[in-house]
């Protein structure tokens, strides 16, 4: 189960306790701006370029990007970085939809209040079934993530390891709000984009680009075929999967939310530039396991396995591990707080104040806050004891996400609509979707999904709209 | 088949536009900070 590296147990409860404890004085002393909800939700709502950029880029590279990009390079070759770095095009995306949400939403908090603006109670209560689904089981995968990471990398028994990384990012959360996770966002970027460059520059010193090309035409060609159906259509589906994803998620809405309008649209599209190269740097690892002779045990591992025999081999043998270590837990974490803040936020905003209609006066608001934060966190931490095979659960919903995309555009953008209609298509989308996924191809489920919800979107335009529902002035 | 000029061009843009990207969130930092516009 463990890697080679030689990173002791002491080591990495060292390294993961300096850096959380780190984490934690940066959010307790970011944390003092916080005094009212605004700033512990939104970071007082005047967040500039530099940070939001930073925060939505290291908020969408999360365990999945450092670990899984290189299996899908590893797996599917050239095409399996490419379309993993399709996903980057979602943050793109979003660039335009930021500026037209800041505009029609100036008080908005959450992407809840979206919902129950354009599409009524019933559209709001489907969009929250979809996004609570989907943020726990991505937060699930990422504390499972973590707690196999410490397991691996320094013999951390599983339980501690997950426990010891969830304790860490919602300390800092509830300490700091928005305003610590968007600035421990800032420093892991940058730890991640480094960390990467590092460790692909030691790569290819110590075997060079012709050397992999040679021997993936000997004894891979298919990894360097132009045409590869599996990896062509893995493109369509990761892209359609990372629209739905940040379309929809409370995430990326809760930082459009924070930015300076102006700063927004902007912010979202250098994160997407800034995010596009990352799955090829670190696809390109795995792309060398061959030629350097490492033999891959776990696929699902090659990324970090490969790093550590290059790094070996360069006589970084002792740091080998501590650098894995804290580019894959800045991976984690960058995503870990930021869903713990985004879905304490859906719970605060649109259960507490939504459903239950209760009201939040500023004195109640940091218990409740917390309270949310902790409910989040303990239920991610009890689905990812169980042992319950989440990844499953999180790839199935790009059905659900994908579902969401036409209805979210159409909803900012145009003024009239059949909201009865567009609701019916998000739900047929999920349905026929995740039948797609399960009884014909995974890579059709988040496809089918968008095309149904798109028809059935196209259609509400025609078909009796009735005016949507603005801000009152 | 891709070729290996087109792999070279792709891992060396990949890892250069990464640290580029490094270079630029502490630019923009630097320049949030003096003109007092991080948050």
């Amino acid at each position: 189960m463990t890697l080679a590296v030689s990173l002791t147990t002491g080591n990495a409860w060292s390294i993961v306790i300096g850096l959380g404890v780190l984490w934690v004085l940066l959010g307790v002393w970011w944390g003092r701006k916080a005094r009212t909800s605004e700033g512990f939700m939104l970071a007082g709502r005047n967040v500039g370029i530099s940070l939001g950029a930073a925060t939505a880029m290291a908020t969408w590279v999360t365990s999945n990007t450092t670990m899984v990009a290189p299996l899908l390079a590893y797996e599917k070759g050239v095409w399996g970085m490419l379309a993993y770095a399709s996903a980057s095009f979602g943050l793109l995306l979003f660039a335009p939809l930021a500026f037209r949400i800041r505009r029609l939403l100036p008080e908005g908090v959450t992407a809840g209040d979206f919902f129950r603006m354009r599409y009524g109670r019933i559209g709001w209560g489907v969009f929250l079934v979809i996004t609570l689904v989907y943020s726990i089981t991505w937060l699930v995968t990422m504390a499972i993530a973590g707690g196999k990471l410490l397991e691996a990398l320094g013999d951390i028994p599983y339980a501690q390891g997950m426990t010891l990384i969830l304790v860490v990012c919602v300390l800092y959360t509830l300490f700091g709000g928005l305003y610590a996770v968007i600035g421990t966002d800032f420093i892991q970027s940058l730890i991640i984009l480094i960390g990467i460059v590092f460790i692909g520059a030691i790569v290819i010193n110590d075997v060079d680009v012709p050397k992999v090309h040679e021997h993936l035409s000997r004894e891979q060609p298919a990894l360097l075929d132009v045409l590869m159906p599996a990896a062509l259509l893995a493109i369509f589906n990761n892209m359609l999967f990372g629209f739905g994803e940040v379309m929809h998620n409370n995430v990326w809405w809760s930082r459009a939310f924070a930015m300076r309008e102006k700063v927004a649209p902007k912010a979202f599209f250098l994160s997407g530039i800034l995010w596009f190269p990352i799955p090829i740097a670190a696809g390109f690892i795995a792309l060398a396991a061959g030629p350097l002779g490492v033999n891959v045990t776990d696929p699902s591992k090659v990324g970090p396995e490969v790093a550590e025999h290059a790094l070996g081999l360069a006589g970084l043998g002792t740091f080998a591990g501590v650098i894995i270590l804290i580019v894959l837990f800045c991976s984690m974490a960058s995503s870990i707080d930021s869903l713990l803040a985004a879905t304490s936020d859906l719970l605060v905003r649109d259960i507490y104040e939504g459903l239950f209609r209760q009201e939040l006066d500023p004195r109640k608001f940091r218990p409740v806050a917390a309270t949310s934060i902790i409910v989040v966190s303990l239920t991610a931490w009890a689905l990812a004891l169980s042992g319950w095979n989440v990844d499953q659960v999180l790839f199935s919903a790009g059905a659900l996400v994908a579902s969401l995309i036409w209805p979210i555009i159409a909803g900012l953008f145009w003024k009239r609509l059949n909201r009865a209609l567009v609701i019916t298509g998000i739900v047929s989308g999920c349905v026929v979707g995740l039948i797609f996924y399960f009884k014909v191809q995974t890579y059709t489920g988040a496809l089918v999904g968008a095309a149904i919800s798109m028809m059935f979107t196209l259609a509400a335009r025609w078909i009796r709209p009735s005016e949507l529902e603005t801000p009152a002035a | 088949m891709f070729s290996e000029a087109f792999l070279q061009f792709l891992v060396l843009l990949g890892l250069i536009w990464t640290g580029l990207g490094a270079l630029t969130l502490i630019i923009l930092l630097i320049r949030d900070w003096k003109r007092g516009e991080l948050w």
